[in-house]
């Protein structure tokens, strides 16, 4: 089976032999999971060895891309990076923006995979067919910034960089993957599979194009979709500001979370909302491809960063009990250079802060602390003194050292920022999210916060709420649609998909791709040895309620949490354990 | 009574794109009903988001009093 849009085509690299080839791109998966994350997902499964070691030689890196990569559809430029994740011993694919995507993409490839091990730190330059072996002795051990800016001098911007920092060096279990200097695949420690590999970089220019069967019909329905669906007023408000303006909304509806998960609400939000952000903006980016721009290049004082992300402002703001615009986008700038994934580091830094304050452990830090709360970032990156303690995350942290009931972890991977005392189904969006607590699988605020369509504070319905959610996204971004298209439709991807790959898709096929990706990730985590017991929430929610907020006095009750999780097995055909039976495994 | 009315994102197109108004509305009137003193209908707005008063989410149905903000979003997404 062949179909346009794909490359038909898979890169494989041999880091250890130093060699290279090119494969057909599996096109029974292809027909199955779309691209981008289901792909990778399914390659994953395919090609790693249960227990795998993720710092093992054996794990492998999967850099793949959609059918849509490439083409003028708007908000396709993303990349999915995915490999067994260090942090957690699950699957873990990540999205990352910029412009690689595409130039992998021109280059010929829908998918690349590394497999082995460079005998010393090296860089890899993929254009079009050339694959080169290159050394790394001269940027080894700099930040990801300067590695891309020497990168970049040397080989002109019409490649992309993809690099890792010190973190990703050391492996640091919360290691990401940076581009574009502030687009990163971030979570699980995705950086430390490829520290692991002694690469530093990989960099990436395509010449070539991408083949669709009427160039003319499929540009002027996609720039009518641009024009009518993309540009219009409930998306664009990510130019505006970008994720920045969540933090109002989120503390307006009582999820933002305050000192380390113990509160929701802050009263001084104002100090560091969006309009006080956005006063210090100095110029706009997108990805490529992108209709929207929501890059947002801020600099305060001498801190510059492309965000600050809500995600990175809630944990280095209110989470950390500052208040401090400054702080926040230093933080961001620093963390990306280390090449520390913002939400990671900083859960386990305020989970210090918390355990300083409560005299159970003295990490030296406390609430409000900012410019140690910078410093504790290269401690952690480099595992140095305190920051050694700190470096793998929150669980080990905790488990060494007590504060377990208020570490903000599922299976290792820490809390995104949403409070879910506020919004219970985003405590099991976490719990049930395949690579730990993850907000991008299910995003429950949307039905339960921002849209008020379905009760928060209620186990009731919980289960077919996240699984919707979840189904959804994981359909979006197997065609590796941006999530701030927010107002696409399954009709709007099948005709996509069917404008770019000459085969005709239906809507409800979307719907089962989303399923199915959603079986997949599962799959791979139980043969893992991941079941019910793995899908969890952290003790503060059952135990403390909260104090402040429109959710003030909120829980989670333990019998709601289970309730919930029976409700979500049930509706994905899974048995009472939260395993797949054998039957379902065989169709996907 | 007095309110003030403050609209985020799409929704500020019923203020003509300011961020906030005071308005006078109907003594103890509701969310919804003070929405509608400036043509906002939220059953209308397919995405429409949620109501918050004085910085805190209520539900369209609550009443309001003198001097209190309300506070209207469109549905959000992304992350």
């Amino acid at each position: 089976m062949t179909m346009t849009g794909y490359q038909n085509k898979v890169l494989r690299i041999d880091l250890s032999a130093g060699k290279h080839k090119t494969e057909p791109l599996n096109m029974e998966f292809a027909a199955k999971y779309v691209g981008s994350k289901g792909l990778a997902i399914r390659y994953m499964y395919e090609e790693l060895k249960p227990g795998v070691d993720a710092l093992g030689i054996e794990n492998k890196l999967f850099f793949t891309t959609g059918p849509l990569t490439g083409t003028p559809v708007a908000c396709s430029g993303k990349l999915s990076i995915a490999a067994k994740s260090p942090a957690t011993g699950t699957m873990n694919d990540c999205s990352i923006g910029g412009h690689a995507g595409i130039r992998i993409k021109y280059a010929g490839y829908d998918m690349i995979i590394f497999e082995g091990k460079l005998e010393k730190p090296g860089y890899i330059v993929i254009e079009d067919d050339k694959v080169k072996f290159m050394d790394a002795d001269d940027l080894w051990g700099k930040g990801s910034h300067e590695a891309e800016s020497i990168l970049t001098k040397k080989y002109g911007t019409d490649y992309s960089v993809l690099s890792i920092g010190p973190a990703g060096e050391n492996l640091s279990p919360m290691a990401c993957i940076n581009s574009d200097y502030y687009r990163q695949a971030g979570r699980g420690g995705i950086g430390a599979v490829m520290g692991s590999k002694n690469m530093k970089a990989v960099i990436v220019r395509g010449t070539g194009g991408v083949k669709v069967p009427d160039i003319e019909k499929a540009t002027d329905r996609i720039i009518e979709l641009l024009q009518k669906d993309v540009l219009q007023e409930d998306n664009t408000f990510v130019y505006d500001s970008g994720t920045t303006a969540f933090l109002e909304a989120c503390n307006d509806g009582g999820i933002l979370p305050y000192k380390n998960f113990s509160d929701t609400t802050d009263p001084d939000w104002k100090e560091y909302n969006d309009g006080v952000l956005m006063e210090h903006r100095k110029g706009k980016r997108g990805c490529g491809s992108c209709g929207l721009g929501c890059g947002n290049f801020l600099q305060i004082g001498k801190a510059v960063c492309e965000g600050p992300e809500y995600e990175s402002i809630s944990v280095a703001g209110p989470n950390a009990g500052i208040k401090d615009p400054e702080h926040i986008v230093k933080f961001n700038q620093v963390a990306d250079d280390l090449g520390l994934d913002t939400i990671s580091a900083g859960d386990t830094i305020i989970w210090a802060m918390e355990m300083t304050e409560r005299g159970i452990h003295d990490f030296g830090i406390r609430f409000g602390e900012a410019d140690k709360m910078i410093s504790m970032l290269e401690m952690m990156a480099k595992k140095e003194g305190i920051g050694a303690d700190l470096a793998d995350g929150v669980k080990k942290a905790s488990e060494k050292f007590g504060g377990t009931d208020f570490a903000m972890q599922v299976k290792g991977l820490e809390y995104p920022q949403y409070e879910p005392r506020g919004s219970w189904g985003m405590s099991m969006a976490y719990a049930v999210s395949d690579r730990g607590a993850c907000h991008m699988r299910s995003y429950a605020p949307n039905e339960e916060v921002f849209a008020a369509s379905i009760p928060p504070y209620t186990a009731e319905g919980k289960g077919q709420m996240v699984y919707n959610l979840g189904e959804f996204n994981a359909v979006k971004f197997s065609l590796c649609v941006c999530d701030f298209w927010g107002t696409i439709t399954y009709e709007i991807m099948a005709e996509l998909l069917t404008i770019v790959t000459g085969r005709e898709w239906k809507p409800e096929e979307m719907a089962e791709v989303g399923r199915r990706v959603l079986n997949i990730g599962r799959a791979f985590n139980q043969r893992e040895g991941f079941a019910r017991k793995d899908d969890t929430m952290p003790e503060r929610l059952a135990k403390d309620p909260l104090k402040s907020g429109p959710a003030a006095g909120q829980t989670i009750p333990r019998e709601a949490f289970d309730d919930m999780l029976d409700q979500y097995y049930k509706v994905m055909g899974w048995d009472e354990n939260g395993c797949l039976p054998d039957e379902l495994i065989e169709t996907l | 009574m007095e309110i003030t009315i403050t609209l985020r994102g799409a929704l500020k197109k019923y203020l003509d794109g300011d961020n906030e108004r005071k308005v006078i509305v109907p003594n103890g009137c509701t969310c919804d009903e003070a929405l509608k003193v400036i043509g906002l209908d939220h059953k209308k707005v397919a995405r429409f988001g949620f109501v918050a008063v004085n910085g805190m989410k209520v539900m369209i149905n609550d009443r309001l009093k003198e001097g209190d903000e309300l506070k209207a979003y469109p549905r959000i997404s992304g992350g």
